[in-house]
């Protein structure tokens, strides 16, 4: 039995789908795309799939939908490139700063989405005890919360390494399997016997269900905390596979913690619209996404967004919000100034 | 002939909606089935306006070549209500969502919006009451057209009487907006009608004040015939739970191995029961109840959680058979509550004659049934064995003074328990109004009054007796 047969047909997982929910059509939807896969049947549904997966969460038969997409679908030679790219986010940043004024489409959309590159930061202290695994995005769009999460980090006492690299979330969900793989071998052997504090939450969550031994940064901060309080009203955004994976609870007790006054969106686990790389290559069904991300976030009349995972971010950003990661509430706090 | 009709239009359908919103080839089969698996239809093409103007212009169109269709919403009927038998069109009316109004204890919306979000847009002190177990995504068109039960069902109703207005677009092309009216009203013939008079467009309906507090209750029973009991007790000392429901063993076994686990007692039957109102009249209700739960033997039980895992685990029981069996036939036959007891025991009877799990979960409190008969699709003899085992349910449910359907519809799955039900006389009634309605026989055929011939050995189970 394949793992599409596990469907049956109920539609419970229909408005839980961000591509569902703006087009409205059955191509579009986990139980459209699943049933594609049981007949047999080749359907555009399964390249506009943004691989959030909070299908998975909505669905009473446990259909195993992530699973699903990354055996059926086939990366094209775009992505791949893209990806290999992203494998090592130095390459990344010399890419991304020759790219600027390329006339491509592909290219446009990235720096329109990312309009600024920093050179990830480099870190390393004698005999390590904490590995700070950025992930390839986070490194590149966001240094300075890396560095925030440095000198939280540091400041409680622990030696530290950056390690930039990439966990494979976008090979794994793009469907190359051979890639995804082997870059999951690597960080097994890197992280292998070592305390690893992973900074993108999506990230965490992917090497975790990959069978990998990492914190979450919210994790750490949690076991970490002193007595400390922070004067802020934020509303709170769950990335996808953090929440799927229960990550966010923890970013939301650091929050608790905190004494954070905390004004919830619409459905905070619904969809950014970013879907990793995603925007580049489905721009319409993503920009509809983010506007219906927007639409949910305005309503909780907040600017400032906690957002642990830098595409959510970077689509947050996009759509005018002021992003902030938890390790810049931690350590950045004197830069924010809520007004 | 019939394929050359509909590809001829196919560029007009393209030039009203915008060629994304045609499908054809073999992505129509995504249209195929809605959440009754049991037969594949077949498309010939399927059309989904972006709103109500398009809609229209679509259907006048399909009803002016004489191209026979169905109208979906998004694709939850339990009975095959929206399965295309006869390369029909499927027109997707899911995209018209939107809220119009909302004033006063009512609100205006689109067919093809979650029912679930009617409450959501509607002012934090109003709700809306019929909430079939797939309110989350099953669209208020399609619960219309199923006249929609749920567990809120015995205090406020089912559909019908949450609707205030509809506007249909008629087999002549009209579109008339029919209101709920003392003399010789039309609108309650739209309702559960599962799209064969005409295609609901959008509909006014009813909001309920928020009660000012809501209580569960959960009790457990060693004897299924003891919750039936309970449940005619209830009743008795006047108390009318907003909800009642009943899960037994098979059930409570089969959603504690889904993700709907709720550490709920393995014991025989468990009662959920909601009481609301205010805090005095509840509490008084809850003495009652509680009252009644000792004298039939139950025990009440006090979940950490207050309930809600009980709760979901009841709304996700059935496609939470999916640990079972990747498809399932559940029937909803409402009996008169007295009979409960006994019916259930003959369930359970017809269950071991036939060798078949059937897990009970269902409306107590109204008395409609849901035995879930699971089966693998991929046998033929396993369908059919569910197949005449719900035939069997069906026959002893109807003989308890029991109806053919109370929530779910007839579709194509519940055909031959209507000429079951009722006689000669009053079928013809029926076919008669239908032929008025649609006297071409374009919308949504061989759904609720059948008419059709079966088409393969499937449809021959469902449709005819041996």
């Amino acid at each position: 039995m394949g793992l599409e047969d596990a469907c049956v047909h109920c539609g419970f997982c229909l408005e839980a789908c961000p591509t569902y929910v703006v087009t409205r059509s059955e191509i579009h939807s986990p139980r459209g795309r699943i049933t594609s896969v049981r007949l047999g049947i080749s359907s555009e549904g399964i390249e506009t799939c943004m691989f959030c997966r909070r299908c998975e969460l909505a669905c009473p038969s446990g259909v195993e939908y992530g699973k699903l997409i990354h055996n059926v679908r086939e990366e094209s030679p775009v992505k791949k490139a893209l990806n290999v790219v992203m494998e090592r986010p130095q390459l990344a940043y010399r890419f991304f700063k020759s790219s600027e004024g390329l006339n491509s489409p592909v290219v446009r959309r990235i720096h329109e989405l990312i309009p600024r590159m920093e050179a990830p930061l480099e870190y390393r202290e004698e005999s390590p005890e904490i590995i700070l695994f950025p992930g390839c995005l986070m490194s590149v769009a966001f240094r300075r919360t890396v560095n925030n999460a440095l000198l939280f980090i540091k400041s409680r006492g622990y030696r530290v390494e950056i390690l930039n690299g990439c966990c494979g979330l976008s090979h794994y969900s793009e469907g190359d399997k051979v890639r995804s793989n082997a870059l999951i071998q690597q960080l097994r052997e890197r992280f292998k016997g070592r305390r690893v504090v992973s900074l993108s939450s999506n990230c965490s969550a992917h090497m975790r269900e990959m069978g990998l031994n990492v914190e979450d940064f919210s994790e750490f901060a949690l076991s970490e905390l002193r007595d400390e309080k922070r004067k802020l009203t934020i509303t709170i955004h769950d990335p996808c596979h953090a929440n799927l994976m229960g990550i966010t609870k923890s970013t939301r007790k650091v929050v608790e913690r905190l004494g954070i006054n905390v004004v919830e969106m619409d459905e905070p686990s619904f969809e950014c619209g970013a879907g990793g790389g995603y925007f580049i290559y489905h721009p319409e069904i993503a920009d509809r996404v983010m506007d219906v991300k927007a639409e949910k976030v305005k309503r909780s009349g907040q600017k400032l967004v906690l957002s642990t995972n830098p595409a959510c971010s970077l689509a947050l950003a996009f759509k005018g919000f002021r992003p902030l990661h938890l390790a810049d509430i931690l350590e950045g706090i004197e830069d924010l100034n809520p007004s | 002939m019939r394929l050359f009709k509909v590809m001829n239009i196919h560029d007009e359908l393209a030039s009203i909606v915008g060629e994304k919103w045609v499908i054809t080839g073999k992505e129509t089969r995504l249209y195929s089935y809605d959440g009754f698996t049991a037969v594949e239809g077949d498309p010939s093409m399927v059309v989904l306006p972006g709103n109500e103007e398009e809609a229209i212009r679509v259907v006048r169109l399909l009803l002016e070549r004489q191209v026979k269709f169905v109208m979906r919403g998004t694709g939850t009927s339990l009975s095959g209500a929206t399965v295309p038998l006869g390369g029909e069109v499927v027109v997707g009316m899911a995209r018209l969502n939107r809220v119009y109004s909302q004033s006063g204890l009512e609100i205006e919306v689109g067919p093809g919006i979650a029912n679930a979000m009617v409450t959501k847009n509607a002012p934090p002190h109003l709700f809306y009451a019929p909430d079939p177990s797939s309110y989350m995504v099953s669209s208020i068109g399609g619960n219309i057209s199923h006249d929609s039960g749920g567990v809120h069902v015995v205090k406020y109703g089912p559909t019908v009487n949450s609707v205030v207005s509809v506007r249909v677009i008629l087999a002549g092309g009209q579109v008339e907006d029919v209101e709920y009216g003392p003399f010789l009203s039309s609108l309650p013939i739209f309702v559960g009608a599962e799209g064969t008079l005409g295609g609901i467009l959008r509909a006014r309906l009813r909001l309920f004040p928020k009660p000012a507090t809501r209580k569960s209750i959960f009790a457990t029973f060693d004897s299924v015939r003891d919750a039936g009991r309970a449940v005619v007790d209830i009743f008795r000392t006047g108390v009318i739970p907003s909800a009642l429901e009943m899960m037994d063993r098979n059930t409570i076994r089969v959603v504690e191995r889904s993700r709907y686990r709720a550490n709920a007692p393995d014991v025989e039957a468990l009662l959920l029961i909601e009481l609301d109102g205010s805090e005095e009249a509840v509490s008084e209700q809850e003495n009652l109840v509680s009252r009644v739960i000792k004298e039939d033997n139950g025990e009440r039980i006090y979940p950490d959680d207050g309930g809600t895992k009980l709760w979901n685990a009841r709304k996700g029981a059935f496609p939470a058979m999916g640990v079972v069996a990747p498809a399932y036939l559940t029937l909803d036959c409402n009996v008169p509550r007295e009979a409960l007891p006994d019916v259930l025991a003959g369930v359970a009877e017809i269950g071991r004659r036939k060798g078949v799990l059937i897990a009970n979960v269902f409306h107590a409190g109204d008395g409609n049934l849901h035995p879930l008969i699971p089966y693998f699709p991929d046998k033929a003899e396993s369908l059919k064995l569910a197949l005449e085992t719900s035939a069997e349910i069906m026959k002893f449910a109807l003989r308890m003074g029991g109806v053919p359907s109370g929530e779910h519809g007839i579709g194509i799955e519940k055909l031959k328990y209507m000429d079951m039900y009722y006689n000669k006389e009053e079928l013809q009634v029926l076919r008669r109004i239908k032929s008025v309605f649609d006297p071409g026989n374009l919308l949504n055929p061989c759904k609720l009054l059948g008419g059709c011939r079966p088409r393969d050995e499937v449809t021959r189970w469902m449709w005819e007796w041996d």
